[in-house]
């Protein structure tokens, strides 16, 4: 598996981009991961995004509906997108340090 | 190799089922191929890797053909060296089979639309991804979707309760615009409607406004419909895994809720593999004599639009757009002359992408793909000439009718920087409707 350079630790990332070791996740790796997303600036908006995403993964082990991440965090769907432009599977999810989503995405 | 070599259980039952898999049209696929060549350069993998002969389509099939020539075929007893017969003795040699059929191929049959013998090598591809699965020897993704599919119901896992909060939410946002009650806007579990609808997890898990533009577009269209709480996931992994009982199992849900509902038409949002699993495969799959109708989504609203249901102002879709052809949906199902047809009426400015229809290379993504982390390099590779074929259409926005093939493109689009975007048709559809 290929080691990147993550908020100056290395990191095991899988062939889609998304770090190995959710428990090498903090907010520096955070911000170099969006850079690889098309984010360049990580604001308070997106941490509201990423901070719930990780929390919902550390409990539950699995990344969460749309539906919760909106409710939770207040912003309409059309929100995430302009927020991820890559969108909450692929991109918010990397970001938060969670695995590739299963099936087809 | 000695045929007194002994074989792991693995490879013993691998062989042992092959037997009981084998049919004519698959024999026929195994002894018709003359080594011509001709499908060397429809694959796309091969097109990416002109200097790697384990990419060339009939390379391929031939590992799979070995086995049947050993096994099953009288001229691999009489003189085994001649017609390349060969077996499966241990783990390892399973192992590598897995990384042809799951890493090298995405099912995709442009190959056979090149063969003049016709061989159809995804189908007997599909049947060796199926028996090394019966012993457990898959991609990890394809397990793990496969579970879910099993044991929820939907490849990704998603609960009861929180599809239908999602589809009540996707209603609620259309209430002012379309000024009815949530309840109307997408019903649920309703019974003896015209239309049931049935969606890909993709789009309640990650991006539902898809089914927020199916839902405005049924409602304008005064249709009489309704969403199944249970049996809604079209896809169906056992297309891809090649296994028959899930395909059964996933698509007998479906049907067996629509049956329920006694609903008059099940109709399939856009996906490939899923119109192709549902529509086509699946009434085999799982031995179901299918007593309504099951259509596309895409031949609905082009209904809707030619019988005056909904009005269509293509001047909002004003951008050109070019229009990718799934593997499933046209080359396997011949959807193909429909959803141009749509196009026209919803956007100014279509432009074709050669080669195009069945003719189209994949997006990559295709048999699963996506699925497969373990395989994304060479699959990003592989995208080259799909990469070269979007950047001639000098189009920003590309159409497909798959979810698939959505992600297998915005990968490409991303990997080769292209900065395109890609959308459905149903996006096009609800953005061009004239609301009065």
């Amino acid at each position: 598996m290929e080691q990147k350079e993550y908020g100056g630790k290395t990191l095991e990332i899988d062939e889609d981009g998304f770090i190995q070791d959710p428990n090498l996740w903090d907010p520096a790796v955070a911000a170099d991961l969006a850079k690889t997303e098309g984010v360049d600036d990580l604001t308070d908006d997106h941490w509201k995004v990423v901070n719930f995403l990780r929390e919902y993964y550390l409990e539950f082990n699995m990344a969460p509906m749309i539906r919760k991440l909106c409710k939770s965090t207040g912003f309409k769907l059309k929100e995430i997108y302009e927020l991820f432009p890559s969108g909450p599977a692929k991109g918010a999810c990397k970001v938060a340090g969670l695995p590739k989503p299963t099936g087809c995405v | 190799m000695s045929e007194k070599q002994e074989r792991s259980h693995k490879a013993q039952k691998v062989l042992e089922r092959m037997g009981q898999k084998l049919n004519r049209q698959m024999v026929g696929s195994l002894v018709a191929c003359v080594h011509c060549g001709m499908c060397t350069e429809s694959c796309h993998y091969v097109l990416a890797n002109p200097g790697d002969p384990t990419y060339a389509p009939a390379y391929k099939a031939d590992r799979i053909r070995k086995l049947f020539k050993r096994h099953f075929d009288w001229t691999g007893r009489v003189f085994p060296w001649w017609v390349k017969a060969g077996s499966v003795f241990t783990d390892a040699d399973l192992e590598e089979l897995k990384d042809i059929v799951f890493g090298k191929c995405t099912n995709c049959r442009r190959c056979t639309m090149n063969c003049p013998m016709g061989v159809d090598l995804a189908t007997f591809n599909r049947m060796a991804r199926g028996l090394l699965v019966s012993v457990g020897v898959m991609p990890e993704g394809v397990a793990v979707v496969s579970k879910d599919q099993w044991e929820t119901g939907n490849q990704m896992g998603v609960l009861k309760e929180d599809y239908v909060e999602t589809l009540e939410w996707m209603a609620e946002e259309l209430e002012e615009e379309l000024g009815a009650p949530a309840a109307d806007i997408i019903p649920i579990d309703r019974p003896d409607c015209d239309v049931v609808y049935s969606i890909n997890p993709r789009e309640v898990k990650y991006d539902p406004r898809s089914i927020a533009d199916a839902a405005k577009i049924f409602h304008v269209a005064g249709e009489s419909w309704t969403m199944p709480s249970e049996g809604w996931d079209m896809t169906n992994f056992g297309l891809f895994s090649g296994d028959d009982a899930l395909g059964g199992s996933v698509s007998r849900r479906l049907y067996e809720k629509v049956s329920e509902l006694r609903g008059k038409r099940l109709v399939i949002s856009e996906c490939g593999h899923g119109y192709r699993s549902t529509r086509c495969e699946g009434p085999n799959w799982a031995q179901y004599d299918v007593p309504f109708e099951m259509e596309s989504s895409v031949i609905t609203m082009l209904r809707y639009i030619k019988d005056g249901r909904i009005k269509v102002d293509k001047t909002r879709n004003a951008q050109p757009v070019t229009y990718h052809d799934s593997c499933n949906f046209a080359r396997s199902c011949g959807m193909v002359e429909e959803p141009r047809e749509l196009l026209n009426l919803v956007c100014t400015d279509f432009r074709e992408m050669y080669p195009n229809r069945a003719e189209n290379y994949c997006c990559t993504g295709g048999g699963g793909a996506m699925s497969m982390s373990e395989y994304t390099p060479q699959r990003l590779k592989s995208g080259k000439v799909k990469a070269e074929q979007l950047k001639a259409t000098n189009t920003e926005v590309v159409i497909t009718s798959c979810h698939n093939c959505v992600d297998g493109l915005t990968d490409v689009i991303r990997h080769y920087e292209l900065g395109m975007e890609v959308t459905q048709l149903v996006n096009l559809v609800a953005n061009a409707m004239v609301i009065e």
